[in-house]
Parts: C-alpha cells; sequence; structure tokens
C-alpha cells in the first residue's frame, strides 16, 4: 500500500481532474436527462426545497437537493472543495460569497448572466458580492432582510399607539422602555432583545442603524475598519442604555444566536430587529407591525442577507445548472414560489407583484431591498462571524465591558481584515 | 518464547509469517486509512495549500507563523488547563464511585450500571442533552438562576460537569478491574497486622493500583489534550473566547479560514507534542508494572 | 441505609439528566405529547432511512472491527514477526491525532480508492478509529488465555486458524462483546465524519439528521425535539448495554484493560 503513497501525493497536489468527475452527480448520458446535485445550508432549507419541487414536476432535468446543518455547512463546503468534490450546484450565505469566488469555487457565469433580459433587476448587493475581479459567479438565491418587528398587543398593553413604530433608533429605546416598565414586572415580557454573544447577529441588526445614519463600516474594499468611530458608538451606546436598564431579555448577553429570533413569536418582546424571512412563520393570530431599521436620528436602512447560489468551479453539468439556475430568478419561480410564500423577491422589478400586494408590510421589506446594503469583505466570516473572531470580542467590549477599548481593539479587526 | 515445539528455524520462519497474515488487516488500515492522510497532512503542512489549485510549497511559513496567533496561544493554556483539572476530578470521582462498588453486594450491579450508563450516550448527544439540561429556560435547574454558560468560569464548569457524567463511569470500570486483581489475602494479610482503612488505601490500594491509574491517565490525558466536541457544541468556544480548546483553532484555521495549510502544521506539533508525552507516559506506565 | 443511601444519591445523580431528557421530550405546551417524535419521523428522508443508515454503518463498522481485532490481537498475543511493536505503537498512535485534520485527507483517499460519499467508506474510518482499543483489547484478552488450552490443540496437528475458530474465540467472547459494544457505540453516535465524508441527504445516518432537525427553524431551537432525538440516538444503545452487561463487564474483568 506503501508505494501508493506518492502517487496520492502527486494526486492532491495536481488537483487531478479524475477526483473531479467523482462527484455525486449522475454521469451525463448523451440523450437521457441530467440529474444535478444542489447543496444549501439547514437555516434557507424551505425555500430551497419548494423551488427544487417546483422544478422538478415541471423539468426533464432533475435536482437532487441535500440540506446540511447550517452550522456545519462551511466546514462541509471546505472539505468538499478541498477533494473536489463539491456538487454542481450550492448556496451560500451571501457575505461568504466574495471570499469563496476568490478561492475559486465558483465558475465564472458572467456571459449566462448578461443574457438574462431582467439582469439590471437582480438584487443589487446580492449581484456586487458575487462579482470577483470584473466576473460575475453567482446569482441571489434567498434574500433574508433585517428590520424592525414590533408586537401590536404588547404596544397597546403599554399605551402605546400599536400603528405607530418606531422611526428612529432612539424612539425605538423609548418604545421598548415604555414595554418594559409598563408589562416588564413579572419578568415575561421584555422591552427588547438581541444575540449578545453573536458575531452575526450584531453585524445583521446593528449595522444597518449605522448605514440609515449615513456611516460606514468599512471602506469599500473591505480591508480598514471605521466602526471605533461615530455612528457606530452611538448606536452601541443607545443599545447599551437598554442593557444597562433592564430592559433587554434576560439571557441577552450569553444568546450564541441559535435561538435569538426565539423569543419574538412567543410574544415576550415589545420591538426587535428581526429576520424578514421570519415573518411567514409568525403565529397567525399575531399582531405585527414592520417597520425599516432607522439610525439615532432617522433614515432607514436594511442588512440584505440571505444564500447566493453559483455553479461549482469541479461542475461538469454546467449547462443543466444553469437551466436550473435560470429558471429560479425568472418570474414564475419569483412570483409563483418565493412571494406566494411571503418570501422577498429576488429582483427589483417585481418587488410589487399580485401576492405581496395583499400585504403592505411585504411590500415595505420588498421596497427596502434597492436600499440596504451588504457589506463587501473577503475576510467576512472569519473576523465578523465567526465566534473566534475579533468582531465579537469588540461588539462585546462596546456593550457590556470597556468602551474605551475600542480603538485599540479595531486594530485587530482591521489584522483580520487584511491577513 | 515458551512454544511446546522446539523451534526449529523453518517452523519459526511458518510462525513469523503467520502471525503477518493475521495483523495484515489491521496493518493494510493502518497504514491506508492513517498512516497516508498523516503524510498528506504532514506534505500540506509543508505547502500553502489552497481549496482548489496548485499548492506551493512555502516551508517553514505554516510552522513559523504558529507562535503569531494569539488565540492559539490562549487556546495552549486554556487546554493545559482543562487537562489538569478534569484529570484530577476524573481520576478521583472514577476512584471514589469504584471504591463505592467493588463490594459484592446485593444491588451493587445496578449502581454499577447507573454510574456506567451514561457512558452509553454518545458524546455529541450527550453534549446536545446538556444543552438543554443547563438552559434556564427549559431545563429544570431555572429556578437556581444560575447562569450556566455566562462566565468563564461556569462554563468551565458545566464542561467539566459534563464530562464528568459521561466518562466517569468509564473510568470506574476500568479502575474496578484494577481494584479486583488485588488477592484479598494482601487485604487480609493488612488487616491482622492491624492497618485501618486509611493505611490500607495509601499503603495497599493506591501501589498495586498504579499501573490501572497510569492507564486511565495516559487516556484522560490524550484525551483532554485533544478536546473538541465538548467545547464546540456546548460552549462554542464561548464566553469571550474563554473556552478555545487547541484543536478548536486547528479547525477554525481549516474549516473557516481555509488555511488549510496552517492547521496542518499546527496538528503536526500537536501529534508530536502528543507522542512524545505519550512515550514518557508509556515508561512510566511500564515501569509501574514491572515493579 | 448507611451502605446505600450515598450509592442510591449518587445514581440519582447519575441517571437523573437521562431520565429528564426522556420527560422533556414529551413535553408539550399542553402536557404529554408525542408531537417532537412525530416531527423528527417526517423529517426529510423519514426516520426509517436514517435509522436504516446508522444500522447498516454501525453493521459493517461492528463487523469489520471484530475481524480485524481478533485477528491482530490474536497476531500480536501469539506470533513473532518483524515490525510487530512498531505496528501495535502506530495503531495506538491514532489516538493522538486531531480528528477533525484527518477528515480532509481522508476524504481525498476515499475517493482516490472510490469510496467518496458511501456507508462502506465511512465505516472503514470508523474501523480505522476504534483500533487502538480494539487491538489492545483483543490482545490483552488472548494473553489472558492460558497457553495450554490451545497447545495441545496445536500439538494435535490442528492449524494456528482452527485453533483460534474453535478454541480461542469462545474463550475471548467477552472482549468480543466489549469492542463490538464500543465499535456499535462509536459509530452509530459519531456525528462529524460521516457529516464531512458523506454527500448525499439520503444516506446520512441519525446524528447529522437530528442536528439538522433542531436547526431547521432559523433562530429557535427546538429543545423538545433535541431532547426526543438524543433519545432516538440514546435508547438503542442504552438497551444494549444493559442486555450486553453480563459479557463487557467480565470483558473488562478478565484483565483485558489491565496495563
Amino acid at each position: 500500500m506503501l508505494r501508493r503513497l506518492p502517487a496520492l501525493a502527486a494526486a492532491a497536489l495536481l488537483a487531478t481532474s479524475m477526483a473531479a468527475c467523482g462527484s455525486a452527480a449522475q454521469e451525463p448520458s448523451a440523450a437521457g436527462p441530467t440529474t444535478i446535485t444542489m447543496w444549501t445550508r439547514a437555516a434557507t432549507q424551505a425555500q430551497s426545497e419548494r423551488l427544487v419541487e417546483a422544478y422538478n414536476k415541471s423539468h426533464t432535468n432533475q435536482v437532487k437537493l441535500t440540506v446540511i446543518p447550517t452550522d456545519n455547512y462551511q466546514p462541509r463546503i471546505a472539505a468538499a472543495a478541498g477533494a473536489k468534490q463539491l456538487p454542481d450546484v450550492f448556496a451560500a450565505d451571501v457575505i461568504f460569497v466574495p471570499n469563496y469566488t476568490s478561492q475559486g469555487l465558483f465558475a465564472d457565469i458572467s456571459d449566462r448572466v448578461a443574457a438574462l433580459p431582467f439582469k439590471d433587476a437582480l438584487a443589487p448587493s446580492h449581484m456586487k458580492l458575487g462579482t470577483y475581479e470584473g466576473r460575475q459567479y453567482t446569482l441571489p438565491h434567498t434574500l433574508d432582510l433585517s428590520v424592525w418587528f414590533w408586537n401590536k398587543d404588547l404596544y397597546e398593553k403599554a399605551g402605546l399607539d400599536p400603528e405607530k413604530g418606531p422611526a428612529t433608533l432612539k424612539e425605538f429605546a423609548e418604545q421598548a422602555t415604555t414595554v418594559q416598565e409598563k408589562l416588564g414586572a413579572d419578568g415575561k415580557v421584555h422591552g427588547t432583545f438581541f444575540g449578545g454573544n453573536c458575531g452575526g447577529c450584531y453585524v445583521f441588526t446593528f449595522w444597518p442603524s449605522v448605514w440609515a445614519a449615513g456611516g460606514t463600516v468599512m471602506n469599500a474594499e473591505g480591508t480598514e475598519s471605521t466602526v471605533a468611530a461615530s455612528p457606530m458608538t452611538d448606536v452601541f451606546s443607545i443599545y447599551r442604555g437598554l442593557y444597562d436598564n433592564g430592559v433587554t431579555g434576560p439571557t441577552t448577553k450569553e444568546e450564541q444566536g441559535p435561538t435569538w429570533t426565539g423569543f419574538f413569536p412567543k410574544g415576550e418582546i415589545g420591538v426587535m430587529p428581526m429576520p424578514s424571512t421570519t415573518l411567514g412563520s409568525m403565529p397567525a393570530d399575531m399582531k405585527i407591525g414592520v417597520a425599516p431599521i432607522a439610525g439615532p436620528d432617522g433614515g432607514e436602512s436594511t442588512f440584505v442577507g440571505g444564500d447566493s447560489v453559483g455553479i461549482s468551479s469541479t461542475s461538469q453539468n454546467v449547462d443543466a445548472a444553469w437551466e436550473f439556475l435560470a429558471w429560479t430568478v425568472s418570474d414564475e419561480a419569483q412570483v409563483e414560489i418565493m412571494a406566494k410564500n411571503k418570501d422577498v423577491v429576488a429582483r427589483t422589478d417585481l418587488a410589487d407583484n399580485k401576492y405581496s400586494a395583499e400585504d403592505p408590510r411585504v411590500v415595505l421589506i420588498n421596497s427596502l431591498v434597492g436600499k440596504g446594503q451588504t457589506p463587501y469583505a473577503l475576510k467576512f466570516g472569519e473576523t465578523f462571524n465567526d465566534p473566534q473572531g475579533p468582531w465579537l470580542r469588540f461588539a462585546r467590549e462596546a456593550l457590556f465591558g470597556d468602551a474605551s477599548k475600542l480603538p485599540e481593539l479595531n486594530e485587530t479587526l482591521n489584522q483580520s481584515l487584511t491577513q | 518464547m515458551n512454544d511446546v515445539v522446539t523451534s526449529p528455524t523453518r517452523l519459526r520462519r511458518g510462525r513469523a509469517l503467520a502471525g503477518w497474515a493475521y495483523a495484515a488487516p489491521a496493518a493494510v488500515i493502518v497504514a491506508v486509512l492513517f498512516l497516508a492522510p498523516l503524510v498528506l497532512v504532514v506534505i500540506m503542512s509543508l505547502h500553502k495549500w489552497p481549496l482548489l489549485g496548485p499548492a506551493r510549497p512555502n516551508f517553514p511559513a505554516n510552522y513559523t507563523k504558529i507562535p503569531d496567533d494569539p488565540l492559539f496561544l490562549d487556546s495552549v493554556l486554556f487546554t493545559l488547563k482543562y487537562t489538569v483539572i478534569i484529570t484530577i476530578l476524573l481520576s478521583a470521582v472514577a476512584l471514589g464511585l469504584a471504591l463505592l462498588v467493588q463490594d459484592r453486594r446485593r444491588g451493587v450491579g445496578f449502581f454499577r450500571t447507573a454510574f456506567f450508563l451514561p457512558g452509553a450516550v454518545g458524546f455529541a448527544a450527550a453534549a446536545l442533552l446538556f444543552y438543554g439540561l443547563l438552559n434556564n429556560d427549559f431545563g429544570p435547574f431555572g429556578f437556581l438562576g444560575v447562569n450556566w454558560i455566562g462566565s468563564p468560569n461556569m462554563a468551565l464548569t458545566s464542561t467539566i460537569l459534563l464530562v464528568l457524567w459521561r466518562f466517569a463511569g468509564f473510568d470506574m470500570l476500568i479502575l474496578l478491574t484494577g481494584l479486583q486483581a488485588i488477592p484479598i489475602e494482601v487485604y487480609e494479610a493488612a488487616r491482622a497486622d492491624g492497618a485501618n482503612r486509611w493505611q490500607i488505601f495509601t499503603r495497599i490500594t493506591l501501589p498495586l493500583l498504579r499501573p490501572t491509574l497510569a492507564l486511565m491517565l495516559i487516556l484522560s490525558i490524550t484525551g483532554s489534550l485533544l478536546a473538541f466536541d465538548q467545547f464546540f457544541i456546548f460552549t462554542n468556544g464561548g464566553p469571550d473566547n474563554s473556552t478555545v480548546s487547541m484543536v478548536m483553532v486547528v479547525y477554525r484555521n481549516a474549516f473557516f479560514r481555509f488555511d488549510l495549510g496552517g492547521a496542518a502544521a499546527l496538528s503536526v506539533v500537536l501529534l508530536v507534542v502528543l507522542v512524545a508525552l505519550n512515550a514518557v507516559q508509556m515508561r512510566i506506565l511500564r515501569g509501574a508494572t514491572t515493579r | 441505609m448507611k451502605y446505600y443511601s450515598p450509592r442510591l444519591a449518587l445514581a440519582v445523580i447519575f441517571l437523573f439528566p437521562l431520565i429528564w431528557s426522556g420527560w422533556a421530550s414529551v413535553q408539550g405546551p399542553d402536557g404529554f405529547t408525542l408531537a417532537n417524535y412525530r416531527s423528527i419521523t417526517g423529517f426529510g428522508e423519514g426516520l426509517a432511512t436514517y435509522v436504516g443508515n446508522s444500522l447498516a454503518l454501525s453493521g459493517m463498522t461492528v463487523v469489520g472491527t471484530l475481524v480485524v481485532a481478533t485477528l491482530g490481537g490474536y497476531a500480536f498475543a501469539r506470533f513473532h514477526f518483524p515490525g510487530k511493536n512498531l505496528l501495535f505503537l502506530a495503531a495506538l498512535a491514532i489516538l493522538m491525532v486531531p480528528y477533525a485534520t484527518i477528515l480532509i485527507p481522508l476524504y481525498v483517499l476515499l475517493d482516490y480508492v472510490g469510496l467518496q460519499n458511501s456507508l462502506l467508506g465511512v465505516s472503514l474510518v470508523f474501523v480505522m478509529f476504534q483500533l487502538p482499543f480494539a487491538l489492545y483489547m483483543m490482545r490483552n484478552s488472548f494473553e489472558a488465555i492460558p497457553r495450554e488450552i490451545e497447545e495441545s490443540a496445536l500439538v494435535d496437528g490442528a492449524g494456528s486458524f482452527r485453533v483460534l475458530l474453535s478454541v480461542l474465540l469462545p474463550a475471548v467472547r467477552p472482549g468480543l462483546v466489549t469492542v463490538g459494544l464500543f465499535a456499535f457505540l462509536a459509530s452509530w453516535n459519531d456525528f462529524f465524519a460521516p457529516l464531512i465524508l458523506l454527500s448525499d441527504g439520503a444516506s446520512f445516518p441519525l446524528p447529522v439528521a437530528v442536528v439538522s432537525m433542531t436547526q431547521r427553524t432559523f433562530g429557535a431551537i427546538d429543545y423538545g425535539v433535541l431532547q426526543a432525538g438524543v433519545m432516538v440516538m440514546a435508547v438503542p444503545c442504552l438497551v444494549l448495554f444493559l442486555v450486553l452487561q453480563r459479557y463487557y463487564v467480565r470483558g473488562f474483568m478478565s484483565g483485558a484493560l489491565r496495563g
């Protein structure tokens, strides 16, 4: 067996194409339909499943979807890429996409995208993050926007106007404090909540307030952090005040992310930033108001999150894979599958459609797609999302610790972004 | 060799061949599934190794940059601290349990089973179980108002509780085999000489248990230095990176930073340290057995 | 009473988490419910598929580990051959490698030998990780058997393999059960290797499926479903553990784990 070792090493070193053909997909036969493989993470499983099911019903080519636990998605992609065993198509959290494209995981689809008649209407921030050195690698798959949800019943009980949500971050803080003071005595209801031990949650829920105030979090290249300055520091101190005054739920400081959206649907929270994708799965009898995230003194913005999808650079079924991808952003799929289930459409030209018209909140969310941002950085994940990355330390110091350390900690962010 | 057959060379060679044949499946598995990947890890550690595309040799950059990673240096200290604490506690608890159930009495089987049963639960499942058990909203201990993973010390304490619960029974069983191997006559002789229970424990039980204890120590130390699941699933390294173990850093470098070369270099260093440590421990163990 | 009460108290402490988990898995907002189990049953490819995958994976691992460790243990206990110590030490070194790092090379390698994305490939990896314990255990089990037993058979002209099958195997049964049981537990419960090495959702074993289930609704871990999943994983192990107790306790006792 030892004789095989050099060959083995060589195989890995030279990245022989032999390994690449072993992908789980069936070999395309000359005439028959092709089955392509697709991976997605559990967080956006519902949307992917609906799309795949509808596609498989109406097309001869078939898509085989594998759902992977969200927390283990990136390791799974890394291992598969390392062994040249990526599926034909895979979705990824949009903020990881620049890193993936720079690693060469996606195939270049610039020319195919350019031929789409609605190419200019595709969600702009997803498209921007899927561009690397002037070439296009991904399409928008799902959109998940951060917005403020408020609980109208709790507002009414607290003596607030249930139809008037916050228009500034300061109003947000006042309303949360009122809910806490009026209803929080027995410890079941709290003014607000945020994921205090979750880097991705901070990014998703706090940064839009910075953008709404006209500020930035990084330079355009994603190599230099600007979060140690106003307006980010103003946003931090407003939330810090809420925490210090006991307006936030009791597990705020420890919340690692898995359950941060779980308290609002139980009717325990007055007002908080939430992912727009959860609107469709809220309890039917719950009256929820939706407002854009604002800066300390107004403005509006959102974090345009969600998934992008692309064809893997090792795929042998590029044509079949593209047929599926192009279909997912077609009018039919976007309106009859995404919009029908209250999901945000991936195209700005479809923001007003027959389903969104039923719910003005959906129209509002759709309208934010063009106003929001998705920050670009090659090292985004390891800097901001990774619990061991520098951002979580930074944000926790700002909220629960010593805010005077921020300029010093900002250097660790810069290091992580540029290394 | 005390084979009955007075061994002529030919027969001995036949026996050697047969021995090889029996060991062959194990040898193939070790070579193909362990040594070959290990060689690949070493090769990776000498390169800048991207996910896709050609690797570039960059020795010794992957090794020289190890001390520049503050997270790794902290993780070394934390892992050592954890290893010392868990090894001492685990040995003490396991020995205590073993002493409690060493006599053959009515119902002792039930107690052994009760202590050993958590060992049947997979480590990942056990971590998930404790994740719910120690959640103050869902678990039964909410009324205590203890924040189980809120502070660095509590997170470590909770993890230690989890590991003790899961592994104490297994180590108890190992120690029980050692206890039962001590001839009853030795105790009787000591008692006849007027030794009290404490003297019997320190002068007879502990010394005669040394080989078994040493084996347990090796398993515990090796396992703790490679600790991953408990921190990865249960504390996720938090709060504030206070429970990041060395293998978690390896994992982060490989799977989140895609620095496969750097992760491989860390693994190689870890492996070398562990092999050296275990060689020393084996020597001590062997010394203890022959005594 | 003085003998029993401290032991009983400790037994309660050790059993409590398991009992609580079982209880929590059948609790809904309105008291007793099987809803958590129902939601597991209907997940993805269906619970039966995942249980089937887990059984196949564990079965192959147990059989593979037993065969390899029995032959290997016999070789280490009864034969002298060049490279014997080296091989044994190499097998023990498996304990010392960080699990996470060796998986990417293993992935490359399984692909190279045509076993990518197959339960057989994963089970071979499990057999490898079981080897340190299994070989050690079986070597000591064989060594604990007095040589006279097999020598009379050898003098009668039986080959060493016949002796192994007819004379020695019955004598090492407790060791075999112990090795088999631990191989089962490890392969039944492992999450990480199948997650990385399998790329088809239909071939996932239980632990991967359970973790996926609990992460299904973004932002809200369903603790009830989580505990139901823990129970589905744990109960078969607990039952096996109790049924086989007689054997593995003897397996340990027969000196198999002595240094």
